[in-house]
């Protein structure tokens, strides 16, 4: 069961990935964390994590399957991961606050 | 044409979208559906619910059953004006015999082409089918409809419309029309990736619904894009049959060249020779494969020119590690078991049509990917759904004021296109369950249930949307939605009763293709309902006064 | 919706040549594009194939652009005429290799 383990530490991957991607446009940031604007030194760290992230997802796509296989996987993970953020958002931006526990106040 | 570019790009995605829309909804679904189209053959077909199985031995099972074949009598009858003379009553000259099976069949597909004497084409042949029991070779009633994989699934690319080859056609146009769709859509969002995340449920209903609309589409983007391209190419040479029509003579030169390559013959000696164990030539294919660091199953199998001198054995690997569709084949002289050829690792342009074909057919062995083309299908559906109610939104207080029936049509369209299709989707599997086991032409009769569901759908959906004239809410909606939740959970306890494989049994066998098709008919039913609710809630309280108030805003 | 100031006419003939004439010009490349490559020593298949492949693209393009351009007779004359030209070269090539 090693596969279905990386390929769901894949998808996570993509969900935080996408979730702070999200966070970096001021709207969302706003849901998130109430009034105040992020900086944006903030929102330059939030984009790279992300980027950090979801190339992470796309190299534990790889170990799991042929390559051609595994980016497809891994454009798939990436849509259903950012309509998950999108309907967290919609519904329960607060959640997302879980991916700002580090982040600094500003 | 039109002032600028923007609107003529606009023009083009709400006509062209809404026209095309209402088939591209019933590919996007009916694709979707065909992604476990194997599975849905097994709840429809109970006698055949066992756990998929390799390919069986030729020389055991396969020689027997192939032998004990005849050509089917539609196929005869198609043939009987190209004869010179009388059909025979026997056919006893197999020119091909085929295997065909992925990794999801329990069942295996036969195919027995036949030699027809005097026919005015000596190229053509009879063709018989057949399924088999690969552990036995018992042949499984054939006059069961594969519904999932014989009906659904050409649905989805042809409308099971075959005069003239329409339905290819028109979905043709629509997939075309699907990427100008996609391409006006990205010209007219202009806040693409600002607004990527983006719905707001709480504000006005032309408001989320427009959210919906751009968030299916843009995050799905990629998928919608390859699916209708690829789906494209793979019929391109029905769509644009240039090498069989203008560039015939070039094709045949082509033709000629390439089987003095290949070395393979291309006619019968009409000597007979008896076969080699094939059994022994499918190890050696597999040993090859596996020195290719590609070891796999056998996919399809195929005799050429049987029981012939020049007959030879093509034996093709099964695609199931990789996107693309290879088949690797290796090929045999059939009487001698030695290797004629193998072929030719695929050049670059090859390798990218064989991942775009491969993309799109999913012969794979993947289950996640294929759960994630269902989401990429029904997000579609949901981005075309939208994309029809926002035109009646935005269009129905207008329309009501002025008296016109617009936005009622599309309103009525949309219903059919929408809930309809599910209503006719489940009325054939609840058919499937509720029609006697020998009633001749069973499978008609399903079809027959699916297509005057619809018709019923259609009507009611015409009948019922006569407040949207008057810029309300269209009662068909939620009674349909009713219909579908009513119907599934139908479908589902139907199964049970007849087939006495409930919930609890296939979960705790872990027998997943009728666990998933009877888990996926609830979940339809829970969000319908779920649906009807939300639309009820809509109905009740809405006074007479804030309608006109709104009409009088808009 | 987008406010037309055309005519009829002109719309349907619009449309007509965006799928047809955008058919036409297709089936004229794509011809061209298989004789031409297979003289040029591709192999016939992959001539093909590469050609289907780009068609389906060259037709999302010229479509799009049917609607795009302001004058309408220009694009008729380059969708029909150039389709039958790069049909009519594609016979001339293949009748050469024959």
């Amino acid at each position: 069961m090693p596969e279905a383990l990386l390929l769901s530490l894949a998808a996570l991957l993509c969900l935080i990935g996408m979730g702070w991607l999200a966070l970096a446009l001021n709207v969302h940031w706003k849901q998130v964390r109430g009034a105040a604007s992020r900086g944006v030194f903030t929102a330059r760290r939030l984009r790279a994590m992300a980027a950090l992230a979801l190339l992470s997802a796309l190299l534990l796509c790889l170990k799991v399957d042929h390559a051609t296989m595994a980016s497809l996987v891994w454009v798939m993970v990436l849509a259903a991961a950012a309509l998950a953020v999108a309907l967290m958002l919609a519904w329960r931006p607060r959640w997302l606050a879980v991916l700002l526990a580090r982040a600094p106040h500003r | 044409m039109m002032q600028n570019f923007r609107l003529a790009m606009a023009w083009v995605h709400t006509w062209f979208g809404l026209l095309l829309g209402f088939v591209l909804i019933v590919v996007f679904f009916f694709g979707s559906l065909s992604v476990f189209d194997r599975e849905i053959d097994r709840w429809a077909i109970p006698e055949t619910r066992f756990e998929p199985q390799p390919m069986p031995s030729f020389d055991e099972i396969l020689r027997p059953a192939f032998e004990s074949m005849q050509p089917t009598e539609e196929s005869v009858a198609a043939m009987r004006g190209r004869v010179d003379g009388p059909m025979p009553a026997h056919f006893d000259t197999p020119i091909r015999w085929g295997a065909y099976t992925t990794h999801r069949d329990p069942v295996l597909g036969l195919f027995a082409g036949y030699q027809v004497p005097n026919a005015k084409n000596p190229d053509e042949l009879v063709w018989g089918n057949r399924t088999i029991d690969p552990r036995s070779g018992d042949a499984l009633p054939d006059d069961r409809l594969k519904i999932g994989s014989r009906f659904f699934y050409p649905l989805h690319y042809s409308l099971n419309l075959h005069w003239m080859d329409l339905g290819y056609w028109i979905v043709g146009l629509a997939a075309l029309v699907m990427l100008v769709a996609l391409v006006t859509g990205v010209i007219m969002h202009r806040k693409l990736f600002r607004e990527l995340f983006t719905f707001r449920p709480g504000k006005s209903k032309q408001r989320s619904l427009l959210d919906l609309h751009n968030l299916t589409g843009v995050v799905a983007l990629p998928f919608h894009f390859m699916f209708a391209f690829t789906g494209l190419v793979i019929f391109a040479g029905i769509y644009f049959p240039v090498t069989h029509t203008q560039l015939e003579p070039l094709h045949e030169l082509h033709e000629v060249l390439d089987a003095e390559e290949t070395g393979l013959p291309h006619e019968r000696a009409g000597k007979p020779a008896a076969m080699a164990s094939v059994d022994a030539m499918v190890r050696e294919a597999q040993r090859r494969w596996a020195e290719r660091d590609m070891a796999g199953e056998v996919g399809f199998l195929a005799v050429q020119y049987v029981d012939d001198a020049n007959g030879y054995v093509s034996v093709y690997r099964a695609g199931t590690d990789r996107i693309a569709l290879t088949g690797e084949g290796i090929h045999f002289k059939a009487s001698t078991g030695e290797v004629l050829r193998e072929d030719p690792p695929p050049s670059v342009v090859e390798r990218v049509d064989e991942f775009l074909t491969g993309l799109h057919l999913q012969h794979f062995r993947h289950w996640m990917l294929r759960w994630l083309y269902v989401f990429g299908g029904l997000m579609g559906c949901v981005c075309l759904a939208t994309g029809f109610l926002f035109f009646v939104e935005k269009r129905k207080r207008q329309h009501a004021k002025r008296g016109e029936s617009g936005a009622r049509v599309v309103d009525a369209l949309a219903v059919t296109t929408v809930t309809g299709m599910l209503v006719a989707t489940l009325a054939m599997l609840v058919a499937n369950r509720l029609l006697p086991d020998h009633l001749p032409g069973r499978g008609d009769w399903e079809q027959y249930s699916f297509w005057g569901a619809w018709l019923l759908a259609m009507a009611h959906a015409f009948l019922r949307t006569a407040p949207v004239a008057r810029a309300r809410l269209a009662p068909a909606w939620r009674e349909q939605c009713l219909a579908v939740a009513v119907m599934a959970v139908t479908a589902v306890l139907l199964n049970w009763v007849t087939t006495g494989d409930h919930l609890l049994r296939t979960l705790r066998d872990g027998y997943w293709p009728v666990a998933g098709v009877d888990l996926f008919m609830l979940t339809g039913a829970v969000i319908a309902l779920l649906a009807a609710r939300r639309l009820g809630l809509r109905r009740r309280p809405l006074p007479v006064a804030l309608t006109d108030e709104e009409a009088a805003h808009a | 919706m987008a406010s037309l100031t055309v005519s009829r006419f002109h719309l349907v003939s619009r449309v007509a040549a965006a799928v047809l004439g955008g058919y036409l010009f297709v089936w004229g490349a794509m011809a061209l594009g298989v004789a031409g490559l297979f003289a040029l020593g591709m192999s016939f298949h992959d001539a093909e194939h590469l050609c289907a492949m780009l068609a389906f693209l060259v037709y999302l393009v010229v479509f799009l652009w049917s609607f795009a351009a302001p004058d309408l007779r220009r694009v008729w004359l380059i969708l029909a005429g150039g389709g039958a030209l790069m049909s009519v070269l594609a016979s001339l090539i293949q009748h050469a290799l024959i």
